[in-house]
């Protein structure tokens, strides 16, 4: 039948066709929506004013990877989509990566770590331990423990190896943080600054003993910030504030409990009743969970450690924890209600300015009850958590991911900007060793 | 002097079934017709579709076919301007059936091996949801011997016993670190089995529309002593111990079905099927480890599915004593509610098109084709249990091929 092999050819080139045709059409399509829309801001230059957190620090020390997973560097890699430039950083070298040096997880001995200082490569210039100097353009310009208030001090910059080694030998001592971040003709900036004035106190155990440590005056820290915000501002230039954590969000605070050490010391000797501290106010009192007791506490050899007399260390009332080891109840009431007063500045200051605020202070409390994002689970637990590095207070990668989208979710819910977020899974928390 | 523990540190493995995971080629004629076609005596394919048409069939017949399919699914994070895809991989569900039965005989003997369930999901080692999962292979194959019976010259009845062999290698990666920077990552891989029924009764009615009525029983398939292999950094060995083993169970889901069939003419004939799948039968899924660490707990996670459904309308058309050409449209609801989307089932809504030809060589030698299309609808979630966030959009391809031999 003619009709019949006719037929036969048009059906199989009618299959055939459809076959391609679907073949061609083969890739599933999801609209994008996000990367191509600046808003009201403009990001060509951007520049991020803040302390260690903003500089990469990491691990207890600066060191090249940690710089360049800096959330300031992660934000202005996503900002590129939306007209952001390029963004400079004051690298270490590859020779020098290992910059101040840092710690490292060498072992997890019955789940308890073994930290260890990694000490080659670094960009140490003297034996006083400055660091290798850096020429040249920088708009990271996290420097470790800034503060508000010693942002305004010139001689900072000598005491500060972080801020040295950008100044030239002849604006070391003379000029300050203030004045080093001016003039960058920026266009966009971000503002991270003012943990330290706080924390700085605080990872002391409430104990001042010089500039770095003082709790900064509630009006003072709210007339300083302010200049920083009008220098930022001075031109025009939208830009993003963040506020400060508190500071018992962190596991730096979280990790040596009293009942930890309670437990500890009832495996030795099971009569051991309480912990005993010595308080900011001088008093010896049982510790309880209300009372703090630092991260380093655990590495520090004292507990319980017999003195003269023969009384251990911390478990008797004639040989307490000292008060510097203690955040106890009272310091914390009083750092976390500066902390609040820092807030309510910061965010009063960003309003008035039409600023956007990175809620650091809300999220990290989040973190702490635990978040779990892309099937990641992030909690402030200590190495565990995935947020927090070794020296439990600054971010891991991971965490300076989540962090960047924090901030990139305020920019862009104040300037109807669209900058696409982080991929928090291409970044790692703590390495553990093999 | 301090533990840490590690007891927060991981979420275990997850493992879900979809609609994703039913796959709807079992016998080319039909999947040329969408899927439709429980009501029609068309072939040896109806040991699946109906087994109460069995007994109708006029011939001997045995038969095997292949749909290679390629699932194209992508996914684009929340919030991100990168849309990610999952890898080309084929999947091979495949089918074969024999019927064997006296001539003029009131009984037909049938035999049944396809693939009702199976997913092949690869979006590699490092996509934005590798923390969720990287890959999934799961084949359910049913063996299905069946007995049918011509009550009277208008009305079949049909029933087999099913076994289920299942295959899982499901993998993902885990959020703890080596030296190096990379990420852990665990395989979970098993095989079980489970045992269920298939019955149908098939109407010829006096006006020749026919009508079916089938139902094929959950097949709650147990998996015992699958091998949990942890890749994790050696100083986390001790809270994922090599060794280790999990058992789950998998129910796979019933499945009721009405089917219609009307003669258009001598040569055209219409089908349609309304299937409603019992997914919510599916409540949780459950990983029971073998050595349980205080990382490393069995988890339970809610599924919570909904039943599911769908209606297919397949046409046939003899165009010659041996040609015969077929097409079939469809759409199905899925069983998965908001808030439980995952990788290993992307699942949404979905159309089916279909197109299908047949050609037979002589009166013994039969050929088949059929290509199978599916468009699973964008669906944006955000998972409760993973926080997986972002927006997937899946494309099913299955051209497919049978030879049968008739006597």
């Amino acid at each position: 039948m003619v009709g019949e092999s006719h037929m036969k050819k048009y059906i199989l080139n009618s299959f055939l066709a459809a076959v391609v045709l679907f073949a061609a059409s083969c890739k599933p399509e999801i609209d994008t929506v996000v990367g191509n829309s600046a808003g009201q801001a403009n990001f060509s230059k951007y520049i991020a004013v803040g302390n260690s957190l903003t500089s990469g620090f990491a691990d207890g020390g600066l060191y090249l990877e940690g710089q360049k997973v800096a959330y300031p560097n992660l934000i202005a890699a996503q900002m590129t989509t939306v007209g952001g430039g390029s963004f400079t950083s004051p690298f270490f070298t590859d020779a020098q990566a290992n910059g101040s040096g840092y710690l490292t997880l060498s072992a997890l001995v019955n789940g308890s770590p073994t930290l260890i200082p990694v000490t080659n490569n670094l960009a140490v210039r003297d034996a006083s331990g400055r660091l290798t100097k850096y020429t040249g353009e920088v708009q990271n310009l996290g420097i470790p423990g800034m503060r508000v208030d010693l942002a305004f001090a010139a001689p900072f910059g000598a005491a500060n190896p972080y801020l040295e080694r950008l100044l030239t030998d002849t604006q070391v001592g003379t000029v300050s943080y203030f004045q080093f971040i001016q003039g960058r003709s920026h266009t966009f900036f971000s503002l991270w600054l003012g943990n330290n004035d706080a924390l700085g106190y605080a990872t002391n155990g409430g104990v001042t003993t010089d500039a770095t440590n003082v709790l900064t005056d509630k009006s003072t820290f709210a007339l300083l910030y302010s200049n920083l915000v009008n220098a930022l501002t001075a031109g025009g230039q939208k830009g993003v504030v963040a506020t400060i954590p508190d500071v018992t969000s962190i596991p730096y605070f979280n990790t040596v409990t009293v009942a930890a050490l309670l437990n500890a010391a009832k495996a030795i000797n099971p009569a051991a009743a309480a912990i005993y501290i010595q308080t900011g106010a001088g008093a010896v009192r049982t510790a309880t969970a209300e009372d703090l007791i630092r991260l380093p506490f655990q590495s520090a050899g004292l507990f319980g450690v017999p003195n003269a007399s023969g009384l251990p260390y911390g478990l008797h009332p004639l040989n307490p924890i000292a008060n510097n080891w203690v955040l106890d109840k009272d310091e914390i009431i009083k750092v976390k209600d500066y902390v609040i007063s820092y807030n309510s500045t910061i965010k009063s200051l960003a309003d008035s300015k039409g600023l956007a605020i990175a809620d650091t202070y809300s999220y990290l409390n989040q973190v702490k009850t635990g978040l779990v994002i892309q099937g990641v689970g992030i909690n402030s637990a200590f190495i565990t958590g995935g947020a927090f590095s070794l020296d439990g207070v600054h971010l891991t990668p991971r965490g300076n991911a989540v962090i960047a989208n924090v901030f990139i979710d305020a920019i862009n819910g104040k300037y109807g900007s669209n900058i696409p977020t982080v991929d928090i899974t291409q970044y790692r928390g703590v390495k553990f060793p093999n | 002097m301090k533990k840490i523990l590690l007891s927060v540190l991981l979420s275990a493995p997850l493992w879900v079934l979809g609609q994703g995971f039913q796959v709807n080629l079992q016998g080319q004629k039909q999947i040329g017709m969408a899927g439709a076609g429980s009501a029609l005596a068309l072939d040896e394919a109806s040991v699946f579709f109906n087994p109460g048409a069995v007994s109708f069939l006029e011939k001997n017949s045995i038969s095997a076919g292949v749909n290679p399919l390629l699932f194209k699914s992508a996914f684009q994070r929340t919030g991100s301007n990168v849309t990610e895809e999952v890898k080309n991989k084929i999947a091979p569900p495949f089918e074969f059936y024999a019927v064997w039965g006296p001539k003029s005989n009131k009984w037909k003997l049938g035999l049944g091996v396809y693939t009702p369930f199976g997913g092949l999901v690869d979006w590699g080692d490092n996509w934005s949801g590798k923390y969720a999962l990287t890959s999934l292979n799961l084949k359910a194959i049913y063996f299905q011997p069946t007995l049918s019976v011509k009550i009277t010259d208008r009305i079949g009845i049909g029933a087999g016993f099913v076994y289920n062999h299942g295959d899982v290698n499901l993998q993902r990666a885990l959020p703890v670190n080596f030296p190096d920077g990379h990420s852990g990552h665990v395989t979970l891989e098993g095989t079980g089995s489970g045992y269920g029924w298939n019955a149908g009764i098939y109407i010829n009615t006096l006006s020749n529309i026919t009508f079916a009525v089938v139902h094929k029983s959950k097949v709650n398939t147990k998996l015992n002593d699958g091998t949990a292999t942890f890749d994790v950094p050696q100083s986390l060995k001790t809270s994922f111990p090599d060794g280790n083993t999990f058992n789950a169970e998998l129910p796979l889901p019933s499945t009721t079905t009405l089917g219609i069939g009307v003669p258009l003419s001598q040569s055209t004939t219409l089908a349609f099927d309304a299937s409603w799948v019992q997914w919510r039968v599916y409540k949780e899924l459950a990983f029971d480890y073998a050595i349980n660490t205080s990382a490393l707990a069995d988890t339970k996670s809610a599924r919570n599915y909904r039943d599911g459904s769908s209606f297919k309308l397949g046409i046939n058309h003899q165009a010659s004593d041996k040609f015969a050409l077929r097409a079939g449209v469809g759409y199905a609801f899925t069983p998965v509610q908001n808030g439980y989307v995952t990788p290993e089932a992307p699942d949404a809504d979905r159309y089916i098109l279909s197109a299908g030809a047949g050609y037979s060589f002589t009166s013994k030698f039969e050929v088949n084709a059929s290509f199978f299309f599916e468009d699973v609808k964008s669906r944006k979630q955000k998972n409760i249990e993973t926080g997986l966030d972002g927006t997937f959009k899946t494309l099913v391809y299955a051209p497919g091929i049978s030879l049968t031999y008739k006597w």
